[in-house]
């Protein structure tokens, strides 16, 4: 299916539903390529190679809303799936805040090449992939120790994804991305028993900036080697240094609550919080969908609203909320955009290691394990694995242990801001520090 | 779309279905023609379901062919058609709805413990055989023969009998069992200011067939209704909820089965303002019978599947034969319990599913196989061969994971704590299947202190480590209860339904991640 088919198919989509008795509709077309290998220990695993594609349609029928997609594209198929869901719409509430956005929410996209395109696309043959998931499996194993690695796991993929939107109101956004993506896991052996593993990974819309494969097998075999003889801490209050990598996942819980929908049902600990310090002064963070080859750029977002930079927090005020159409509506306030794209950070200008240095004494945080946090309370509670720091240095590995408290009290204490953003994420965190923190262990 | 080399997607966890669920519906016209036999009848034309979509026997024998022809030991297809109802209710009304269906087909080659695989939403022979030859690249040698004449097997046993299928029940009339729900859970209780239903149907098949000639079909239902509350009491706000889950068509809602869910989804919530984090540290740790089962997927059941011990990666990877625990302790993953969300006829190699023994009398006994590690460990197929989809290759996955009783009573084994925690409610967990850690989060518990229960507890994640808290388990008690909810387990990017269970348990010490001194 070229541009121009995908293209077709959303305007039939959006022309069938309004015959069928749709008032508005918006509707989505999409086709992706997806070619993976998987090597592990000295031979191929896996490989797969797929072109999939699939239709999706949101329907405004007499003041009420569906949603609805399918895969089963024949056109008989489609024409009855589409009456289907009319009927079905019919038969429930009326919501009077559905609505297709405004169409001046469309306009004023920015006049910017998100290069989400790498042009040697399809360069890569079978053999250029095995032989990159083979190189890092080969680094992984030539590392000082890798007699423990008990096997590793490699793998490399890319894809190309194209979409079409189209409102029946005055929308049609077309969107292109190629993404390439490789890694390794690496399990060791541990004198007591246990098989500790770690990874390592490096992702992007463009091939050629990635690193060496070599780089990437090297820092996973490193990784898991350095959880050998880990022993779980004692409970205490300590200094949480979080390595850029594992940081979105705390900071997902900060920006969780942020959504309307959450805001709407009194789900957020952050309601009613707007123009206050949630946060210690050194949290200054926008979203930011136009930045080129950013892992979650775009140029509209899922509602078809043209998106633009915005401040989250300023020096820990904060700033914004993700304000979706729907939820917009119900609660009175102009949208922003429905979820995050790529963040921006005010960093800092130390490295890991400085900011290790500085922290003297405390757990530097390599991973999170399960655990949850509550959006309306905002209580957490979650596992950790990492190092514990002594002397400004990395000492020894502990893991089994447990981080809990409360984020309307952690951010307070955010007392650095590393100027090492993790590449590979449209999050794009730096290695952050919590003083005052609960570690839960013997 | 991001790369699937994500390790991201490779991570263990398991999680109860929120209630930001995606869609469903699709019609009865797509479905007018469904049958309620479980499986086509005769040998000479093994394709029922699917045929309706232009399947046939010929042309899967065409595909298996392609598959073969790079010389793979073995191949199979996996057609699956998917579709999904969802009615949400919000403020007070159903509001909005969804639908997805999913049709497609996956071609698979094995060559050894290789994989390749393909798969196509376009069921013509071409993209069929196309996708065929694309997985036979995982081989490279001379041509296989494929079968020409495929034979069904005995009869499936059949565990989801449904009275009243989806594709019968007309929108109207599951609007008043979401009406009812939000109308009963904001009458409990005048402190639930706002209240989310969720509900689900799924209706649909799968059709395997290999390169041995097997070929089978199964009808596969599913239905999920999740209710979340939220409180307000003295300027605090507490939110908290209850879901129920299995194969099953409409019957399923039982008066009895829906005043559980308002009575519990409104109990669960409003505790809340009583209770408090726990202290920090090790501890005794009672589970509750039923859902704390989740204790078992995280610290044994994932380190069983035969994939990572295959590899060489779990920390159960030398064993078998082996004590892990006390003799009381006996524990299972069952296709067979009818009804429940884990349950399936037939796994999604066409292997038959019925009950593996992980643990007998305290010695770990038997892996979870998909037939790849079967072939490798030279042993049959348990069945556990799931996948998410056509889009996924299949691998040994739980089904309804739990302990079976033991000498124990309740009242003694909470008697037996001077200061410890019972657990009641759970959201999540995850696993590190070698270094052995988990965890599972506590939503609603209580504190025990001097053999009673005592006040409330919520909101905290406990860690352990697997064999360690396998060894640790020195009370079972007699009250297994496999647990209704809507559980889902994630590995490797694939979410399939999974069930659990326990009895009363007492773990005589776990990591608590709670808040100030022990």
């Amino acid at each position: 299916m070229s541009d121009d088919l995908l293209t077709r198919a959303a305007h039939d989509a959006v022309e069938l539903a309004l015959r069928k008795g749709a008032k508005e509709a918006a509707g989505g077309a999409y086709r992706a390529r997806e070619v993976e290998v998987q090597w592990r220990d000295g031979k191929l695993e896996r490989i797969s190679e797929a072109t999939t594609r699939g239709l999706g349609l949101e329907l405004y029928v007499d003041g009420r809303y569906s949603s609805v997609s399918t895969s089963d594209l024949r056109p008989e198929a489609v024409q009855r799936f589409v009456a289907d869901a009319v009927a079905t719409t019919r038969a429930i509430a009326p919501d009077p805040f559905r609505a297709l956005p405004d169409p001046a929410l469309y306009r004023g996209q920015e006049k910017v090449d998100l290069d989400l395109v790498d042009p040697g696309y399809g360069e890569l043959d079978a053999g250029a992939r095995r032989r990159i998931a083979q190189e890092l499996e080969e680094a992984a194993r030539s590392v000082e120790g890798g007699g423990a690695i008990l096997s590793v796991t490699t793998g490399f993929g890319d894809s190309l994804t194209e979409s079409v939107r189209v409102h029946s109101n005055g929308f049609e956004g077309h969107r292109r991305s190629t993404d390439f993506g490789m890694s390794a896991q690496v399990s060791v052996k541990d004198p007591d028993g246990r098989r500790p593993e770690d990874w390592d990974s490096a992702t992007g819309h463009h091939f050629r900036p990635l690193p060496p494969p070599a780089e990437v097998g090297r820092a996973a075999a490193r990784r898991a080697l350095g959880r050998v003889g880990s022993r779980k801490g004692e409970s205490a209050l300590l200094t949480m240094v979080v390595e850029n990598r594992s940081a979105g996942r705390l900071l997902g819980q900060l920006l969780g609550p942020l959504a309307a929908a959450s805001l709407q049902q009194k789900r957020s600990y952050l309601e009613g919080k707007l123009g206050q310090k949630v946060t210690s002064a050194l949290l200054d963070l926008a979203d930011d969908p136009v930045v080129p080859r950013g892992m979650g750029s775009r140029l509209f977002d899922s509602e078809g609203i043209a998106a633009r930079r915005f401040p989250l927090f300023e020096a820990g005020v904060l700033r914004s909320y993700y304000v979706d159409n729907y939820y917009g509506r119900k609660l009175g306030m102009a949208p922003t955009t429905r979820g995050m794209s790529n963040l921006a950070w005010k960093l800092g200008d130390k490295g890991r290691d400085a900011l290790l240095a500085d922290v003297k004494e405390g757990i530097f945080v390599t991973g999170f394990l399960g655990g949850n946090s509550n959006a309306t309370t905002g209580d957490f509670s979650v596992g950790v694995q990492g190092f514990r720091i002594r002397g400004g240095q990395l000492a020894e590995p502990v893991g089994e242990m447990n981080v809990s408290g409360n984020h309307l009290e952690l951010w307070p204490r955010l007392v650095a801001v590393g100027g090492d953003p993790y590449p590979y994420s449209a999050a794009r965190t730096p290695t952050l520090a919590f003083e005052g923190v609960q570690f839960a262990g013997v | 779309m991001s790369s699937k080399s994500d390790p991201i997607g490779r991570r263990r966890f398991m999680q109860m279905t929120g209630g930001t669920l995606l869609a469903a519906s699709a019609g009865d016209a797509l479905l007018g023609c469904a049958t309620s036999a479980p499986r086509p009848g005769g040998t000479a034309e093994g394709v029922g379901y699917f045929a309706r979509f232009g399947v046939t026997e010929a042309m899967i024998a065409e595909t298996l062919g392609a598959a073969l022809s790079r010389g793979g030991d073995y191949a199979d297809v996996y057609f699956q058609h998917r579709v999904s109802n969802d009615l949400a209710l919000e403020d007070g009304a159903v509001n909005r709805a969804f639908a997805t269906v999913e049709l497609g087909v996956g071609v698979r080659v094995v060559k050894g413990d290789q994989t390749g695989y393909g798969y196509t939403e376009d069921l013509s022979v071409e993209a069929m055989k196309a996708c065929a030859q694309t997985a036979a690249a995982v081989a490279d040698g001379p041509s296989n023969a494929a079968p020409q004449r495929f034979h069904v097997g005995g009869r499936l046993p059949q565990r989801y009998p449904l009275r009243l299928r989806w594709e019968e029940i007309r929108p109207e009339q599951k609007l008043p069992l979401l009406a009812g729900v939000n109308e009963k859970v904001f009458g409990a209780d005048p402190r639930v200011k706002k209240v989310n239903v969720h509900f689900r149907d799924e209706s649909g098949a799968v059709l395997v067939a290999d390169s041995q000639g097997r070929i089978v079909e199964d009808l596969q239902p599913m239905t999920l209704l999740y209710v979340s509350c939220l409180a307000e009491q003295g300027g605090r706000r507490e939110q908290g909820g209850y879901n129920v889950a299995g194969r099953a068509g409409f019957e399923f809602y039982s008066d009895d089965r829906v005043a559980r869910v308002v009575r519990e989804a409104v109990a669960r919530t409003t505790i809340l303002f009583e209770a408090a984090s726990p202290p920090a540290g090790e501890m005794p740790v009672v589970l509750a019978a039923g859902s704390s089962g989740i204790l078992l997927h995280e610290a044994i059941g994932h380190g069983m599947e035969a994939d990572f011990n295959r590899k060489n990666v779990s920390i159960y990877a030398d064993k078998i034969g082996k004590p892990v625990a006390r003799p009381f302790v006996n524990i299972v993953d069952d296709a067979t319990n009818e009804g429940a969300r884990g349950a399936i006829n037939v796994d999604d190699e066409g292997n038959d599913a019925g009950t593996t023994n992980l643990v007998v009398n305290g010695v770990l006994a038997t892996y979870l196989h998909d037939s790849i590690s079967a072939r490798h460990y030279g042993v049959a197929p348990t069945g556990n061969g799931r996948r998410q989809g056509y889009q996924f290759a299949p691998m040994p996955r739980m089904r309804a994971t739990y302990m079976l009783p033991g000498p124990h009573k309740k009242e003694e084994i909470i008697a037996s704590v001077k200061r410890g925690i019972y657990c009641e409610n759970f959201t999540n967990g995850q696993v590190h299947i070698g270094a052995g850690d988990f965890t599972f989060y506590v939503k609603n518990g209580r504190m025990i202190e001097d053999g009673k229960l005592t006040r409330p507890i919520k909101d905290v994640n406990i860690i352990g480590n697997g064999p360690k808290v396998l060894e640790k388990i020195d009370m079972v008690s007699d009250d297994l209860q496999i647990d209704e909810g809507g559980w889902t387990c994630g590995k490797d990017g694939q979410s399939i339904p999974v069930s659990q269970g326990l009895p009363t348990v007492r773990v005589s010490a776990l990591t608590v991640g709670g808040r100030g001194k022990a």
